[in-house]
C-alpha cells in the first residue's frame, strides 16, 4: 500500500490548526447553501482559549464563533423543504441546553424539561431544611440517608452537598436554605432523525439523549418534544447513538451506552431494551445502512459486529487499541467499509471482517469522519491527537476488490471456519445399513421393477398424449399455451430466454415453431427461427437465443449516454410470434421490450467509428 | 489576434482546423470559458452542468478550434479517454480557488497524460488557473508547481490565469495555443 494508494493527500497549512475536539464535535454541512459542503468543528479550545464553533471550507478555516460552554455534540439539519431552500440549522448541545443557529448566528435556545427529584431524596431535603434538625448528630444520620440512594440519580445538590466538610455542610444549609425541587438534566448525545423522506435536504428533528438516560425526540420546527422514551427499564446511560429509519415511517436508533451495553429504541415505544452486552466498555458505534447490523470497537481491541436483533456474528482482534471508527460508504463501488484508527497511527478499512486498504496517518486519530466536503463526495477527515486537521480524498479509480486489495484477510478470518457438522451414527442409521447389506439383491431387483414399471407408465401416457394431440389437429382449437420471455445482460448482446409452457393436463402439443420478428436495422437475432418440440402435458420448455443491438455506422453520441435502466424507445421492440404447422396465422404473439444498452458495455470500436464520422476531420487541413 | 489573422491570410495561408479537448473537473469553469468564447450574441445567459459533452468552435491566431467540451463530473470522467485519441489539443481548466480538489485536478491531469493514447504525443497543453478573482486564489506559477507541470517533458505546456466569466485571460492562453499549433505544423518557410 505504499506507491499505489488509494487516497489522496490534501495539504492542509498545520500552522493555525490546533483542533481539540471529540467525535461528536464534527459536522459536515452545506452552509450556504451552494452545494460547497463545510467542516464544522466544535472546539474545546486550549489553555485561555475558550470553545469555539470553527468553520473549514476546504482546509482553510473561514469563521469562528464563540461557545458559551464546552460543547457535547453539534449537528446540521433542515427544518423546512419550502423551496427556496432555507439554510440549514445547526445544533449545539451543552450542559442542559441545545442551542440553534441559523445562518452562523444564534436564535434558540431550548432547554430539556427538567426532572423531578425522587422521593427519598426529597424527604431527606425536607428534614435537613427543618432547622430542628440542623444539628451535626442529625446531619450525619440524613447525610448516611442520602448516600444510600444510588448516586447516578443523585441530584448534583446532595452531590455537591456530601462533597463538603459538617461545618461547611451547616453553614450552606443555613444560608441557602432553599428546597431542591428539581435538577438540571444533562445532554449526553445529540443526533438528527429524518422525518419523512430520506432525500438530503428533507427535515429532521433533534433527537437528543439525556444523562438520565431518557431519549428525547424534538420537533424541528416548534422545538417542543414529540416523544421520549426511556432507553432501558435499567438506568443506562446513553453515549452515542445513531439514528436509522424516517420518524413517520419506523424508525430505530441504537444506543451504546457506558454501561457496556447496546440498548435499541424503536416507534411508538416508551422504553428501549438491551439489545446486546458487551465485555468491555465500548468506544464508538456505527450501524451498516444495508442490514442494519451493528458494529462496535471496544477497550478489548476488539471490532465486533451483531445483526440487528443483537446477535454477534464476528469479531476481530486489534492489533493495537481503537481509538475512532467511521463509516465509509463508498455508493459507486457498492461496498461500504469500517475505517478503524489505532493508536498505533494506522487506519485500517474493513468490509465485513476482511481488511482491504490501511493507511498510516503518524499520529492517532482521535477523531475521524467520511463524507463530502467542498465538492467532493468521497473525504476522510481525521483530526489527531496533536490537533492536525488531515484531509484524504478517495481517488476516483480506487478499487476495493479483495484481489487488487493486495492484503491477506486477516488472520482470524482463516481461523473462523468452522469444522465440518458430521452427525453421530444414529441408531437407525446402522439398522439400515444392516439391512442393506443383507438383503442386497431383493432390494435391487425390487428397485429394476419399480424403475421399469416407471417407464411403462411413462411411455404409455407420452403415447396416449401424442395421440390425443393429433387427434385435434384438425379441428382448430386455439392450444393451451404459455408463451413468457426473459431478457438478461447489458448489451450490446442480450441474451433472451422465451419459455413455451403447455398448460393442458392431457394433451400434448406438438409441430410448434417460434420466430422472432424484429427491425434488422436495430437488432440482430442469432437464432431467429426455433422448431419446438413436443411438448408434454404440463411441461415447459426453455429457448435461449442472443439477440445483439445493431448500431448504424453514423452512430448518434446520445446513445452513448441514455439512462441504462427504462426502456430505450420504440426502435427496442421484438416481436415473438408462435406458429403452428398448417397454420396460416400465428398461434401467439408476444412483445419484447428490449432494453437499452449500457454505454459502458459498447464496443470502443464502434466508439470510434462513431466519432469518426460525426467529428471533423483528423488531419490537419490546409485549405488553399 | 485580429493582425494574426489578416496577416496569415495575406501571406496566403489558409485556415487551420484542430480538435481541441477542454478537460477539467467539475464546476471547474469549462462551459463558462467556451461560452465567453463565443461572439456576445450568441451566449447562453444560464449555463448547466454539462452531461456527457458539448462541442463549440471559436478562432484565434488564424486557427479554427472545434472543442469538445466534456462533462468533469467523478462518474463522467472515465469517459475523457474516448476522445484523446482525436485531440490535438488540450486545454485544462482547473478551479484556483478549490484547494481542496487540487490534488484531485492533479491526479486526473496524470491519469490523462499516463494514458497510450495521449502518453509521447508532442501536442499542446494549456491549463488554465481559472477563478482568479476569487478570494484565497492561487496564483498560476502555484497551480503549475501543484500539478507538477514541470514535470511534463514531452508536451508543450503553459499556465494562464483567466477569469472564465468576465473572459479575462482566455484570448492570451488561446494565442499561445494557436501559435504552438502553427509552430508545430507550418515550419518558418
Amino acid at each position: 500500500m505504499t506507491s499505489m494508494s488509494r487516497w489522496l493527500d490534501v495539504e492542509v497549512g498545520t500552522d493555525d490548526i490546533d483542533l481539540n475536539t471529540l467525535p461528536s464535535n464534527l459536522a459536515l454541512v452545506d452552509l450556504q447553501n451552494d452545494k460547497d459542503y463545510k467542516l464544522l468543528v466544535a472546539d474545546f479550545g486550549k489553555g485561555e482559549e475558550g470553545p469555539k464553533l470553527k468553520v473549514f471550507k476546504g482546509t482553510m478555516q473561514t469563521s469562528d464563533i464563540l461557545l458559551p460552554e464546552l460543547p457535547l455534540g453539534i449537528v446540521g439539519f433542515y427544518t423546512s423543504e419550502a423551496i427556496p431552500r432555507s439554510m440549514p440549522i445547526i445544533a449545539v448541545a451543552f450542559s442542559s441546553a441545545v442551542y440553534l443557529y441559523r445562518n452562523m448566528k444564534f436564535f434558540y435556545k431550548y432547554l430539556l424539561p427538567s426532572v423531578d427529584l425522587s422521593v427519598h431524596e426529597m424527604d431527606v431535603w425536607k428534614q435537613l431544611i427543618n432547622s430542628e434538625n440542623q444539628t451535626p448528630e442529625m446531619i450525619t444520620i440524613l447525610q448516611e440517608n442520602l448516600k444510600a440512594i444510588p448516586p447516578k440519580i443523585l441530584s448534583l445538590q446532595s452531590q455537591n452537598f456530601l462533597a463538603l466538610t459538617l461545618d461547611q455542610q451547616l453553614e450552606y444549609l443555613e444560608q441557602a436554605a432553599e428546597l431542591p425541587m428539581w435538577k438540571p438534566p444533562e445532554i449526553t448525545c445529540i443526533s438528527t432523525l429524518k422525518m419523512n423522506s430520506i432525500d438530503q435536504y428533507s427535515v429532521s428533528c433533534l433527537v437528543v439523549g439525556t444523562e438520565d438516560g431518557y431519549i428525547i425526540i424534538l420537533d424541528p420546527q416548534t422545538f417542543t418534544t414529540l416523544s421520549q422514551a426511556k432507553l432501558c427499564p435499567m438506568k443506562k446511560t446513553p453515549y452515542r447513538m445513531i439514528t436509522t429509519g424516517l420518524y413517520n415511517v419506523d424508525y430505530r436508533i441504537t444506543v451504546a451506552s457506558r454501561e457496556k451495553s447496546v440498548c435499541l429504541l424503536k416507534r411508538e415505544s416508551t422504553e428501549g431494551r438491551i439489545l446486546f452486552n458487551t465485555e468491555e466498555h465500548i468506544i464508538s458505534i456505527e450501524v451498516i445502512t444495508a442490514d442494519e447490523s451493528i458494529i462496535v470497537i471496544c477497550t478489548d481491541n476488539t471490532m465486533s459486529c451483531y445483526t440487528k436483533k443483537g446477535k454477534k456474528q464476528w469479531c476481530v482482534n486489534l492489533e493495537h487499541r481503537p481509538i475512532s471508527m467511521t463509516l465509509v460508504p463508498v455508493l459507486h463501488l457498492g461496498v461500504t467499509l469500517v475505517g478503524v484508527a489505532l493508536t498505533s497511527g494506522h487506519v485500517h478499512f474493513y468490509e465485513g471482517k476482511a481488511r482491504l486498504d490501511t493507511l498510516f496517518v503518524r499520529d492517532v486519530a482521535s477523531v475521524m469522519r467520511f463524507g463530502r466536503l467542498g465538492q467532493e463526495e468521497h473525504v476522510l477527515i481525521v483530526v489527531t491527537g496533536s490537533g492536525n486537521l488531515m484531509l484524504k480524498i478517495l481517488k476516483r479509480t480506487a478499487d476495493f476488490n479483495s484481489s487488487a486489495a493486495g492484503v491477506e484477510p486477516a488472520p482470524s478470518a482463516a481461523a473462523g471456519h468452522k469444522p465440518w457438522l458430521i452427525p453421530k451414527k444414529s441408531k437407525l442409521f446402522l439398522e439400515q445399513s444392516a439391512r442393506e447389506r443383507e438383503n442386497a439383491v431383493p432390494m435391487h431387483e425390487a428397485f429394476q421393477l419399480e424403475l421399469n414399471r416407471l417407464r411403462l407408465l411413462a411411455t404409455r401416457t407420452l403415447l396416449d398424449a401424442h395421440a390425443k394431440s393429433e387427434n385435434f389437429m384438425g379441428v382448430g382449437a386455439m392450444e393451451p399455451i404459455g408463451l413468457t420471455a426473459e431478457v438478461e445482460g447489458l448489451g450490446p448482446v442480450f441474451r433472451v430466454t422465451l419459455f413455451v409452457e403447455n398448460k393442458s393436463k392431457e394433451r400434448a402439443v406438438a409441430g410448434l415453431a417460434v420466430l422472432f420478428h424484429a427491425h434488422t436495422a436495430h437488432y440482430r437475432v442469432t437464432n431467429p427461427y426455433i422448431k419446438v418440440p413436443l411438448i408434454s402435458p404440463g411441461g415447459k420448455l426453455k429457448f435461449p437465443t442472443k439477440i445483439e443491438e445493431v448500431f448504424e455506422e453514423n452512430i448518434n453520441p446520445d446513445v452513448f449516454f441514455r439512462p441504462v435502466t427504462g426502456q430505450a424507445g420504440d426502435r427496442a421492440l421484438v416481436k415473438v410470434l408462435l406458429l403452428k404447422e398448417d397454420r396460416k396465422r400465428p398461434v401467439l404473439a408476444a412483445t419484447v421490450q428490449m432494453p437499452p444498452t449500457d454505454p459502458m458495455m459498447l464496443p470502443f470500436e464502434k466508439i470510434q467509428s462513431g466519432y469518426q464520422n460525426n467529428a471533423v476531420d483528423w488531419e490537419i487541413e490546409r485549405k488553399n | 489576434m485580429g493582425l494574426l489573422d489578416k496577416l496569415s491570410t495575406w501571406l496566403g495561408k489558409g485556415r487551420m482546423e484542430v480538435t481541441v479537448l477542454v478537460l477539467g473537473l467539475d464546476n471547474s469553469g469549462k462551459s463558462t470559458m467556451l461560452n465567453t468564447l463565443r461572439p456576445p450574441e450568441q451566449r447562453a445567459q444560464h449555463l448547466m452542468p454539462t452531461v456527457a459533452q458539448n462541442h463549440d468552435s471559436f478562432q484565434s491566431g488564424g486557427v479554427s478550434f472545434t472543442a469538445w467540451d466534456v462533462s468533469g463530473a467523478p462518474r463522467h470522467r472515465a469517459l475523457w479517454e474516448r476522445h484523446y485519441r482525436r485531440a490535438h489539443a488540450v486545454i485544462f481548466v482547473v478551479d484556483s480557488a478549490d484547494h481542496l480538489r487540487l490534488v484531485v485536478a492533479r491526479e486526473e491531469l496524470e491519469l490523462m497524460l499516463a494514458h497510450p493514447d495521449m502518453c509521447g504525443r508532442r501536442i499542446p497543453l494549456l491549463v488554465f488557473a481559472n477563478k482568479c478573482d476569487a478570494p484565497h486564489a492561487l496564483a498560476p506559477m502555484q497551480i503549475a508547481a501543484v500539478l507538477g507541470l514541470e514535470r511534463i517533458t514531452d508536451k508543450p505546456w503553459h499556465v494562464c490565469a483567466s477569469i472564465a466569466l468576465s473572459g479575462a485571460g482566455l484570448a492570451d492562453g488561446v494565442a499561445w495555443l494557436a501559435r504552438q499549433i502553427r509552430d508545430a505544423h507550418l515550419p518558418k518557410s
